[in-house]
């Protein structure tokens, strides 16, 4: 018997030690000051003059005793960004130099991360917590962080001046239920035509696009069974995709017309498309091999450039012909990129991730960026400066967000679905012996999920 | 209550009783337990269990702009039953406390002595070194992989979902309603979603382990030769395969096959084809390729094990079929065979529930995919029930389905094993083939 | 199937199959072994192909052999400008210590439940098997909030890893138990009349005896860590530093920020697999032994 109690005794202890360890989470707020502790010293250790030392000295020490400091009084800590890897050099650099304009804060350590953006919304709403305190996003993530709770509104000082100084269409992305959840970053995530000049002699159809890849042996890209593209084709052809939310960022109601004689057109376009032997299904310029059209963003223009050489050109989206011989130009989103703050527990700290969100989106930042990786800017000011104006990509892209509509919110699981739409185009069961019917049940099963989505 | 005053004391203070009658280590190891135990409860335990019927009741709520965390119903669920193992183990701690005393009292009433500390001490390098070997591995499976289970059971059992997420939403209890959700029919039930998945799993398990089975053995057989030279030279070339990590394999595999991949491009460079064959994209195509791919990754193991079997088979039993006028074939069918079946009966087995749960291949290669809009929530036309699950998880947060997923997962696996292991020639009879 | 002589049979003929025969081995052996090597050497033939413009191309391509063979990708892993020696130094980290402490605590459970004879352990083993038919993904979420308790996710997440693996390795006990089984436990009896306790029995002769069962597991202990993405992905999150080889490669092809890195992959893939492979190598007869005796006894 003794033999069992010792046995259990020593898995006891084990538990025991566990237990001091949770207890009242005490372990991560020590860890926490001591990372406080070692912001400080790295600051002093920085700082050049003698008045600063001893500042950053003494915010250490006002930290150790009260964490609560009031506004932007010199605090202490680390804030943590995540942005898109091209950038990470670029934004530590532009955050030292807000450090270095704003003593007020010069407290603060922050360190940036390359945590992608279609990863970021991901790991955000694993653990709040961990997450980072200020993160780039695209907009079609914002509707799911505000109600996981991974969103702070943007700071009251600064909301007018945010949305007067970047373009609608990316207020309007930023906005849930009439609050402002983010700082408009970029306002250049839609899609147009990349295409080689010696291949395609005509980018303004579809049908020709196609016919040029095929006499040269060479591909088109397009990624249909992605929600995001897959638009281009059916509000070109007149269908209509929006949701209304509520203030939390639920979701009300579904405006869906997919199910209809619009749907169907969009539908037989797409798998007309999808036989064709030049047709690839992709969007990322890096993986795609012998190509000579693209249907792509900025973010890849150097890729392009590199592919292209000298026969690079860019293009609104096509035109396309739908069952009936009608001529539609494709649609799709303009999209935006925004910055995020996560909700604070400590205003000191949220003042300032306020004012370094602001200023990483400010006009200057939003120009920089450009220049460094040739993100379009979202700053109204920024987009008319000449550098931008001259830009081939943008000057593409500026043509096709003519017609494309600026998107708004959708549901998580949108994305997936459609996915599901494409990829029934793609693995042969919808193909051009279809019947009517069979494309009608398959977008009616996918509208009624679209609207089951929201309550 | 029985015993003399000393067991009476420990009924309340544990060890006291071991302590008075001088085996002090012992006492004191009681005592010190039940100390912490108190801690524990006091300090962190009791809260967490009184909340666990609802799993909080405190919403998040802001304070002028900063955010106040109400209660965290993740957390609650877990150190909640962490703190029901603990009584548990304190309870039963405290049982044998009792039954210790009893016994000292009893030895002691007999007139012999107890054993002296030192001796008690030096018996866990002796007759009670199991416990001593086991304590560790036992305790750190208790934390890090009972705990977890019971936990992601219980989550079956929960709203746990993306609407409901700590810590800034609470999420509760609601019994059984995510069972029927996987069992209704509906527009938008996932009842055939799961049984088409669940039947793909199957038959995926099924060739996986059995095609990869009968090439590995052949290859073998093939390498064993007495006329083939070289062996150990093409035994290291299949072996790379286990040998190279699979994330750098396969993904480059994966891309290999890609519509738009090398093979692809060669085959229409040469003009084979004039269309890329879709190998990912089509969904029996795409299911076919990856057991083709799989036997890839699977006739090295299986041509490893069968090398080392093929030698243990008595070679007087093919000397003496030789005798009898049998060919080569005859042999392998009478002889090799049932030889290799009867030996690796427990080793086919757990190789097919292994890959009922074979996640890297799968999600390396197709991460489940093509989708289809005959599929619900998002499952698709290569998806296991485990990489299905492993999507809910990570890429839609969908945690209560997951987690009845995973009880699924566990019960076809647990029938499969029990039902077959028992009919198995080699559990049966131990001794059949010798 | 491995023997096609027929005893009616004349001499002549016979060595004439036989010729055929090995002819054909050889030419099933040389098409299977071009099968087995042709995604490696793929591997890496796209390693040398340069991903700077000037000179190639870094995304992906239709041909196998590259114009120009280059170093810039290998050049460019060792150049600091991604975490890629910290990634691969935190990789062979835990590789190591996994390898360490797994073989430690397999060693103990196999010697415990092999060797010792006590109440509870055919439930024990039991319960073991029946743990391991839940599936490991389920718990990741509950074990990432646990390590975190700890301060072992994110900046901590190498030792969170390794306490992972090493925490529940005790259930992977059968091959090294099936090979004491093997060892007679006269020996043991033997050592106990002249005196010796448990643990030295265990420490002075039964370890010393388990050479290959404990390079075995150490093997494939070691080889596990390299292919970790999954939770490995889920505990670093967010944290450069502290990501793993597989974790931090499989960004570059699965990523569309990593826009024409394919090459580099490849090239990281390489630096990869080649300690793997040679250590593998080395010691692939005791791979062989212990796979074989832990298939027979299931």
């Amino acid at each position: 018997m003794k033999k069992k109690a010792l046995s259990l005794l020593l898995a006891m202890t084990m538990v025991g030690t566990l237990m001091t360890g949770c207890g009242g989470s005490s372990t991560s707020d020590e860890s926490a000051d001591a990372t406080t502790e070692a912001a400080a010293e790295d600051t002093e250790e920085a700082a050049s003059d003698d008045a600063e030392d001893t500042e950053a000295a003494d915010s250490g020490e006002a930290e150790e005793e009260k964490p609560s400091a009031s506004v932007g009084d010199g605090s202490a800590g680390e804030i943590k960004v995540w942005v898109a890897d091209a950038v990470v050099d670029f934004t530590a650099k532009e955050a030292e130099q807000f450090l270095n304009d704003n003593p007020d804060y010069a407290g603060y350590k922050v360190t940036v991360e390359a945590v992608g953006e279609g990863d970021a919304a991901g790991n955000m709403i694993t653990d709040v917590e961990a997450g980072a305190d200020i993160y780039a996003f695209a907009q079609d993530q914002i509707s799911r962080l505000v109600s996981a709770g991974a969103l702070e509104t943007v700071n009251p000082d600064v909301i007018d001046a945010v949305k007067s100084e970047n373009d609608e269409g990316s207020i309007t992305a930023a906005t849930v239920g009439g609050e402002l959840y983010a700082y408009p970053l970029t306002s250049d995530n839609g899609y147009f035509l990349y295409y080689d000049k010696s291949v395609v002699t005509d980018p303004s159809s579809l049908e020709s696009i196609i016919a040029d890849c095929e006499a040269a042996g060479k591909n088109f890209y397009m990624e249909i069974n992605n929600g995001w593209y897959q638009t281009a084709f059916f509000f070109g052809a007149g269908c209509e995709l929006t949701y209304d939310t509520d203030d939390s960022g639920n979701f009300t109601k579904a405006n869906v017309t997919y199910a209809s004689d619009e749907g169907v057109a969009a539908m037989k376009a797409m798998i007309a498309l999808n036989e064709s032997s030049a047709f690839q299904n992709g969007s990322a310029m890096g993986e795609a091999t012998n190509v000579a059209a693209i249907v792509d963003g900025t973010w890849d223009s150097s890729t392009a450039q590199e592919v292209f050489g000298d026969n690079y050109a860019c293009a609104k989206l096509p035109t396309f012909k739908d069952g009936n011989g009608n001529e539609h130009q494709m649609s799709g989103f303009g999209g935006f990129k925004l910055l995020g703050v996560k909700p604070q527990t400590d205003d000191a700290k949220l003042a300032a991730c306020d004012a370094l969100a602001y200023y990483l989106a400010s006009e200057q930042v939003q120009l920089d960026r450009y220049k460094e990786v040739g993100w379009g800017p979202s700053n109204l000011k920024a987009q008319a400066s000449d550098d931008v104006k001259s830009d081939v990509a943008l000057t593409a892209l500026a043509e096709q967000l003519k017609y494309s509509i600026p998107q708004g919110q959708y549901p998580g699981d949108y994305w997936s679905l459609a996915t599901s739409l494409g990829d029934s185009i793609r693995n042969g069961e919808l193909t051009s012996s279809s019947s009517d019917d069979d494309i009608m049940a398959a977008l009616k099963q996918f509208q009624e999920t679209c609207e089951s989505y929201a309550q | 209550m029985k015993g003399d005053s000393k067991t009476k004391l420990s009924y309340l203070i544990m060890g006291m009783g071991q302590i008075l009658r001088g085996q002090w280590v012992k006492g004191i190891a009681f005592l010190m337990s039940e100390i912490l135990f108190i801690i524990y409860m006091v300090k962190f335990g009791g809260t967490y269990l009184s909340k666990l019927p609802t799993l909080g009741t405190v919403e998040t709520y802001k304070e002028g702009r900063k955010t106040i965390y109400g209660d965290n119903s993740f957390l609650i669920l877990l150190f909640g039953i962490l703190t029901i193992i603990v009584i548990v183990f304190f309870i039963l701690l405290w049982y044998l406390n009792i039954k210790d005393n009893l016994k000292q009292e009893e030895l002691l009433s007999q007139g012999k002595e107890l054993p002296s500390n030192k001796k008690l001490l030096s018996s866990l390098l002796d007759g009670n070194f199991d416990k001593t070997l086991l304590a560790l591995p036992v305790s750190g499976i208790f934390v890090f992989t009972v705990l977890p289970i019971i936990f992601m059971i219980c989550v079956a059992f929960t709203n746990y979902d993306k609407n409901h997420q700590a810590p800034t939403n609470l999420f509760t209890w609601v019994g059984l309603k995510n069972f029927k959700e996987l069992f209704s029919f509906g527009t938008h039930g996932m009842a055939s979603t799961f049984f088409q998945v669940l039947l793909w799993t199957l038959v995926w398990a099924f060739f996986a382990t059995f095609i990869d089975y009968f090439l590995g053995l052949a290859v073998a057989m093939l390498i064993n030769k007495k006329n083939v030279k070289y062996k150990k030279l093409w035994r290291t070339i299949l072996v790379l395969t286990i040998a190279v990590p699979q994330f750098v394999s396969l993904l480059y595999i994966m891309k290999l096959f890609a519509n738009d991949g090398l093979i692809n491009g060669y085959l229409m460079k040469w003009g084979l084809i004039s269309a890329p064959i879709q190998f990912w994209v089509d969904p029996m195509l795409a299911r076919v390729t990856i057991i083709i791919v799989n036997i890839w990754i699977g006739i090295p193991y299986m041509m490893l094990i069968a090398t080392g079997l093929l030698m243990n088979i008595p070679a007087d039993l093919y000397e003496s079929a030789r005798v009898d006028g049998a060919t080569g074939w005859q042999m392998f069918k009478s002889i090799t065979l049932p030889y290799m079946l009867f030996v690796t009966g427990p080793f086919l087995l757990t190789q097919f529930t292994n890959n009922l749960n074979n996640f890297n291949v799968i999600y390396l290669l197709t991460q489940g995919k093509p989708q289809s809009m005959k599929l619900a929530n998002n499952a698709g036309s290569t998806d296991l029930l485990v990489t299905w699950l492993y999507k809910m998880t990570v890429t839609d947060t969908n945690y209560k389905m997951a987690a009845v997923l995973g009880i699924m997962v566990f019960i076809i696996t647990a029938v499969i094993t029990m039902v077959v292991y028992n009919r198995l020639p080699s559990v049966k009879d131990e001794e059949g083939f010798q | 199937m491995s023997n096609t002589d027929n005893k009616n049979d004349s001499n002549a003929s016979m060595s004439k199959r036989k010729k055929a025969d090995t002819t054909i081995s050889y030419i099933v052996l040389v098409l299977i072994s071009i099968v087995w090597l042709f995604p490696f050497v793929g591997l890496l033939l796209q390693s040398f192909r340069s991903y700077d413009p000037k000179v190639e191309y870094g995304g992906m391509v239709d041909y196998l052999i590259p114009k120009t063979f280059s170093l810039d990708n290998y050049r460019f892993l060792f150049s600091g400008e991604t975490n890629f020696i910290k990634w691969y130094g935190n990789t062979l980290v835990i590789a190591f210590f996994v390898a360490l402490f797994q073989t430690i605590v397999v060693l103990c459970v196999s010697y415990a439940l092999s060797r010792m004879r006590f109440k509870g352990r055919k439930l024990l083993m039991r319960f073991w098997l029946v743990l391991g038919m839940f599936p490991g993904f389920l718990t990741m979420i509950c074990l990432y909030f646990l390590l975190k308790q700890f301060g072992l996710t994110q900046a901590g997440a190498v030792p969170g890893l390794i306490l992972v693996a090493v925490a529940s390795s005790g259930m992977g006990y059968y091959v090294c138990k099936g090979y004491f089984d093997t060892i007679p436990r006269a020996l043991d009896e033997a050592a106990m009349i002249d005196g010796a306790s448990r643990a030295r029995i265990f420490f002075t002769m039964i370890i010393p005896m388990s050479k290959p069962i404990i390079i075995y597991t150490a093997l494939v202990a070691f080889m596990g860590p390299w292919c970790d993405y999954i939770f490995a992905s889920y505990i670093a999150f967010g944290h450069d530093e502290s990501y793993n080889v597989a974790v931090a490669m499989t960004r570059w092809v699965w990523t569309n920020d990593y826009q024409g890195y394919f090459t580099r992959f490849c090239a990281g893939g390489i630096l990869v697999a080649v300690p793997v492979t040679v250590l593998f190598m080395l010691l692939q007869n005791y791979y062989v032994e212990g796979v074989t005796g832990g298939a027979v006894k299931g």
